[in-house]
């Protein structure tokens, strides 16, 4: 072994000593510091993850939604106007949606009633047939095979055999959904057969879509349009507000051990300082000392840095982040319940070192490195 | 050979608590003899020795070794110096609590990175040579005074020093412990080492194996025997 490796050896050795020596308050320098991490890794995993899962939801969305306004509102799309859009260059087809919400007074929910895409043929469903959420399913105990029973505010009752409970890929936007066919979604709502909600529009040349915005805002003067990017905008912002919250918890936190840290960086105890200056006095230099002290430094926050990532990663991807959960998943009634897909973001990952580490090692050596410029004698009197 | 020439040291300076632990001290110390520093508490003996053995600086004046100036050398040359030159046992021995004995003898040649095994043997045949060896995997707060303090011994001896500074080495032993003392430091004078030490006791500043007796005052060399 080479000189200096051995010297690093040896430096561990002590190193591994002294902090067995002062395993009290080691332990709870780690505990707290793993809480930090915790909080921390928890939110930007949590929040990479869910933003990960709208965007694959967004991915299959229309280019281009389009509302008609009355008096500012959304109001009903007649259907006439399917075909003004049809007509227009560069639109590849035009079909009109059916969706809305219904007030559950059962349980005091809101559920998204919706007619399936005539492209979702695996969500296709028939008259007297229903496909729900899980989130609904689980709220109101619905099974597949069973009958989902809905009884309007004027007395219609929808009665339809549950085809199937969606799975939790994307419960983040469907755990209130149901989805049944247009007849019986008509005679629910007790609407007309020539309106819609809104339109989905297909665009043969993405690029070209403001173009077409422009030609269909002329056709349609009373109409809005929705692009797939303002809708990618409208959820980046809503899950940035939300993930800005659970900084804000975090930043409490490290708040909280920037204030430990900075205390700890104030000053070594009596019983630091003079064993820095007895090593000092036996002949180790100040190089030898801050080392040492960064050994030190290492070994706590890296460990405390492993165990909180991976407590956070368990929490997150195991538990569903069930401590975050409110904060995270919006205001709905009925929270998804699914399981995120594991992603590990290694900038993410070297952001988080970066906060907790790195300052953590220079609020510690800040005193060591005074501590060992002094005399030995003055340090150990 | 060591060498003080107006030497000074003022604790605190410039403050109320001001405090002048030597002044004006002119000295030199033979090289393989048996020093002893005498004078009561506060005359400054501590002060002089942790001046000679670079663990601090003069505030004014200067500090020879073997003919080169030392008190104006930066600080890592000063810890190469503490560490090639000189071996520690201090009043109070100062080991590292919660290691064993073996470890704290093994502290002071970590920075020089020797092999393992050799360093562990060397602090083997010191601790076997003061008695010791039997000790060695015991954690030092669990040792007797007497132990405590030729443990401290064998730790200053471990990187073969040319000059052992003790202070006060005595203080809180017995007579028979005394006595052992002595005959380690008519080892180390055997084996041609200089010996500086600090004491209140008289067994020690009488003794036969002390080659010069130094005596201070309020920070002043006021007799030299």
């Amino acid at each position: 072994m080479t000189a200096p490796f051995a010297r690093q050896r040896y430096l561990i050795d002590y190193t591994l000593a002294a902090l067995a020596r002062r395993r009290g308050k080691n332990t709870g320098l780690v505990v707290i510091y793993t809480a930090v991490v915790f909080v921390l890794a928890s939110a930007m995993l949590f929040a990479s993850a869910i933003r990960y899962e709208a965007t694959t939801v967004l991915a299959d969305s229309p280019e281009l939604i389009v509302q008609e306004l009355v008096m500012g509102r959304h109001g009903m799309l007649p259907a006439a106007h399917l075909d003004k859009l049809a007509e227009i260059r560069g639109v590849q087809g035009v079909e009109g949606r059916l969706w809305g919400y219904f007030y559950d007074r059962a349980n005091g929910a809101n559920y998204t009633l919706m007619v399936p895409g005539k492209d979702a043929a695996e969500h296709s469903v028939g008259p007297g047939e229903a496909i729900i959420g899980e989130g609904l399913a689980r709220s109101r105990g619905f099974e597949e095979g069973g009958a989902l029973l809905l009884v309007s505010q004027t007395g219609k009752l929808l009665k339809a055999r549950i085809k199937s409970v969606l799975s939790s890929d994307s419960a983040l936007v469907s755990a209130d959904l149901a989805l049944i066919s247009e007849p019986d979604y008509r005679r629910f709502f007790e609407l007309p057969d020539d309106v819609y909600t809104d339109a989905a529009v297909a665009i043969r040349n993405p690029r070209e879509i403001e173009k077409i915005v422009e030609k269909a805002t002329y056709a349609l003067p009373s109409a809005r349009f929705v692009t797939r990017s303002d809708i990618a905008r409208t959820y980046e912002s809503l899950f940035d507000w939300r993930e800005g919250l659970l900084i804000a918890l975090a930043a409490a936190a490290i708040l909280a051990f920037a204030i430990f840290a900075a205390e700890k960086s104030s000053g070594l105890s009596a019983e630091e300082a003079r064993e820095i200056g007895i090593l000092k006095a036996i002949g180790w230099d100040t190089g030898d000392i801050i080392a040492m002290k960064l050994w030190e430094g290492g070994l706590v926050s890296l460990a405390a840095f492993l165990v909180g990532t991976v407590l956070a990663y368990v929490h997150v991807y195991l538990f569903d982040a069930g401590l975050f959960e409110p904060v995270l998943k919006g205001w709905s009634v009925l929270y998804p319940d699914f399981s995120l897909a594991p992603r590990v973001d290694g900038l993410q990952l070297a952001t988080l070192f970066v906060l907790t580490v790195v300052p953590y090692t220079a609020a510690t050596l800040v005193p060591i490195w005074r501590t060992a410029i002094t005399d030995p004698d003055e340090v150990m009197r | 050979m060591i060498e003080l020439k107006d030497v000074s040291k003022l604790y605190n300076e410039g403050r109320p608590n001001e405090v002048r632990a030597l002044v004006d001290v002119n000295l030199v110390i033979e090289r393989d003899k048996v020093t002893v520093f005498k004078g009561p508490s506060g005359s400054g003996k501590t002060t002089l020795l942790s001046i000679v053995g670079c663990l601090s600086r003069p505030t004014t004046g200067r500090v020879f070794l073997g003919g080169d100036l030392v008190s104006g050398l930066p600080e890592r040359f000063l810890t190469e110096i503490r560490r090639s030159t000189y071996g520690f046992v201090f009043q109070r021995f100062h080991l590292v609590r919660g290691l064993t004995v073996l470890d704290n003898v093994m502290l002071p040649a970590y920075p020089l990175a020797p092999p393992h095994a050799e360093l562990r043997e060397r602090a083997m045949a010191r601790l076997e040579s003061l008695g010791l060896a039997d000790k060695a995997a015991m954690p030092v707060e669990h040792l007797s005074g007497g132990e405590t303090q030729r443990a401290a011994i064998a730790r200053a001896l471990i990187n073969d020093p040319r000059i052992v500074i003790a202070d006060e080495p005595t203080a809180n032993l017995d007579t028979a412990l005394t006595e052992r003392f002595l005959e380690i430091v008519a080892e180390l004078r055997a084996e041609g080492r200089t010996v500086l030490m600090t004491s209140h006791d008289p067994r020690i500043w009488q003794s036969d194996l002390v080659d010069a007796v130094i005596e201070m005052r309020d920070g002043r060399v006021v007799g030299e025997f």
